[in-house]
């Protein structure tokens, strides 16, 4: 009998420990640990590279591979999306038909601001990206929204990166209001997560199989992912925004992808952002 | 206080140890060695690698037949799509088989229907396991 | 239509075991197949993560270890087998698709591909 007793307590004992361990990770919303988690990735990508700067991963893959990074440095000398960033400001300037601007919708005049989003907003109850506002903005002045992927909302998006360049990225998780924390938490979840049918998630290529060849390509490290949006990607021959590019990542894993800024990409969007925190808006980018 | 615990560890160990591997176990490790139509013992009884879908294919090739389980695997695919793991290429082999349907090709009709549906078993399997295995990769 | 297909098959089957040149050419295809398989981009797409010292493999990757060596590896070539099936079982992290599990291959794909890779 003493035995049992024993038995069940050591039994309590591990099962409590195992608890702890559970605790200790922060995989549910009790737990999970924003701060904590951005520390550990950069942990993470400075033992796989020690040569490389944090603050040089807003360069993306060219932070971590020297040898393709030449080649982009010359790209980045006339830069594609030049043209494409004076055609933004010329329509972000542009009145809408009541007369107002976009500068009527943005703190600052819209000036300057890229580095706070995607942020959580309390009222709405939801995670707000730059074009999703880019787009209210219109509606809230009878202009119809633009197309998502690429086109005039890439090239107001990328105006408006352009002039946050080098302010440091500030993703903000408010503590009063508890969905924040699940919206990350589902950001996390979805970028951890395996799918598709070809079982991918997105840690597989851009944490443990960065700088890796698939064929002739090196995937990027997830640090500083998002910094650079949009983008301006020789494939594409044009600017593209975030979740052109989720989709086409999503696709890559042989998923149906989901429909841009719907609410699993913004949380993503949201958890990488987070993730670059004290890093610097370096958008747009050029990118192979 | 050390030795109880690792008479716990041992104790909630041994069970795995004693139980024979799951059905689900042996069945995908004879498919993963042997392929289709191979025949293997589990349990004292025997059993074929046939993927459920592949036996539900091997009906008669019938108009009746092809449209029945085509419209389980778009029922199926709607279940993967709604917990958003749906796959790429399911839509499209749904598409194909209705096509064979339509042109007489009832057998052909028949086995993407079956790939159909079970490409989107396998997405909502997936699901499942993400739920509580996606932290696994999360760098501490 | 059916029955001419089903007698050109039987006829197939009949030339592939008497006549021992046939069986020879089964083996050729079957190998042919699974190189295929091995380098194209959307069947197995094997080159994207894995070398192997064939001429026609450029621009391999190297996610997963280099194809060699696979008798002294794999002595058992239905555990090789079982491994492109599905990789996860042994590693649930692997970055390999499940080729089997998950229908990306259709089993005589697999079974080619093991015969193409086991020759390295």
């Amino acid at each position: 009998m003493k035995i049992i007793k024993k038995l069940a307590l050591g039994l309590g004992v591990a099962a409590a420990a195992q608890m702890t361990q559970a605790a200790d990770s922060g995989f549910d919303l009790a737990t999970v640990n924003p701060e904590a988690d951005r520390v550990a990735l950069q942990n993470y990508f400075e033992s796989r590279f020690p040569q490389s700067e944090i603050s040089d991963y807003v360069n993306g893959i060219y932070a971590v591979d020297a040898s393709s990074r030449e080649q982009w440095e010359e790209l980045e000398e006339f830069p594609p999306y030049e043209f494409a960033v004076e055609e933004g400001e010329t329509l972000f300037n542009t009145p809408f038909a009541n007369g107002k601007g976009y500068a009527d919708c943005f703190e600052n005049g819209g000036v300057g601001i890229r580095q706070n989003y995607p942020y959580w907003n309390k009222e709405a109850g939801t995670v707000k990206t730059l074009e999703m506002e880019i787009n209210e903005c219109r509606e809230a002045n009878g202009e119809k929204p633009l197309k998502w992927a690429k086109g005039d909302i890439a090239k107001i998006s990328a105006y408006m990166a352009w002039t946050s360049r080098d302010k440091p990225i500030n993703i903000e998780i408010p503590s009063d209001d508890p969905r924040a924390k699940a919206a990350y938490l589902d950001g996390k979840k979805f970028f951890y997560a395996k799918r598709g049918q070809l079982n991918l998630s997105c840690a597989n290529c851009h944490v443990q199989g960065a700088n890796i060849r698939i064929r002739a390509d090196l995937p990027s490290p997830q640090l500083g992912h998002t910094s650079h949006f949009p983008v301006f990607r020789s494939k594409w021959g044009e600017l593209g925004t975030l979740h052109r590019r989720y989709k086409g990542c999503h696709k890559d894993s042989r998923s149906k992808p989901l429909s841009h800024q719907v609410e699993v990409y913004r949380n993503l969007e949201f958890f990488q952002s987070y993730m670059n925190n004290g890093l610097v808006v370096n958008g747009p980018g050029a990118r192979k | 206080m050390k030795k109880i615990i690792t008479i716990a560890a041992v104790l909630a160990l041994a069970p795995t140890f004693a139980s024979a591997e799951s059905f689900q176990e042996a069945f995908e490790s004879n498919r993963a060695m042997y392929g289709k139509n191979h025949t293997f013992e589990w349990n004292g009884k025997n059993f074929s690698t046939n993927h459920e879908e592949e036996v539900e294919a091997a009906v008669a090739a019938t108009k009746e037949n092809a449209l029945d389980l085509i419209a389980k695997a778009k029922a199926k695919n709607k279940e993967a799509a709604k917990l958003g793991f749906e796959w790429k290429l399911t839509g499209g082999i749904l598409k194909d088989a209705q096509k064979a349907a339509d042109a007489g090709e009832y057998r052909k009709a028949l086995d993407l229907a079956a790939q159909a549906k079970y490409h989107s078993r396998m997405g909502i399997q997936q699901h499942a396991y993400a739920q509580s295995n996606w932290h696994l990769s999360v760098p501490q | 239509m059916r029955k001419l297909t089903t007698s050109i098959c039987a006829a197939g089957l009949l030339a592939m075991v008497t006549a021992a040149p046939a069986v020879a050419g089964a083996k050729e295809d079957q190998l042919a197949l699974g190189k295929a398989v091995y380098l194209n981009k959307s069947r197995g797409n094997c080159v994207s993560c894995h070398a192997i010292s064939d001429p026609d493999a450029t621009q391999a990757g190297n996610q997963g270890p280099p194809i060699l060596s696979m008798k002294m590896r794999f002595p058992d070539k239905r555990k090789l087998r079982a491994q492109i099936w599905d990789a996860t079982k042994n590693n649930p992290l692997t970055i390999m698709p499940p080729l089997g599990k998950h229908w990306i291959l259709s089993e005589e794909e697999i079974d080619a591909v093991v015969e193409y890779v086991y020759q390295f």
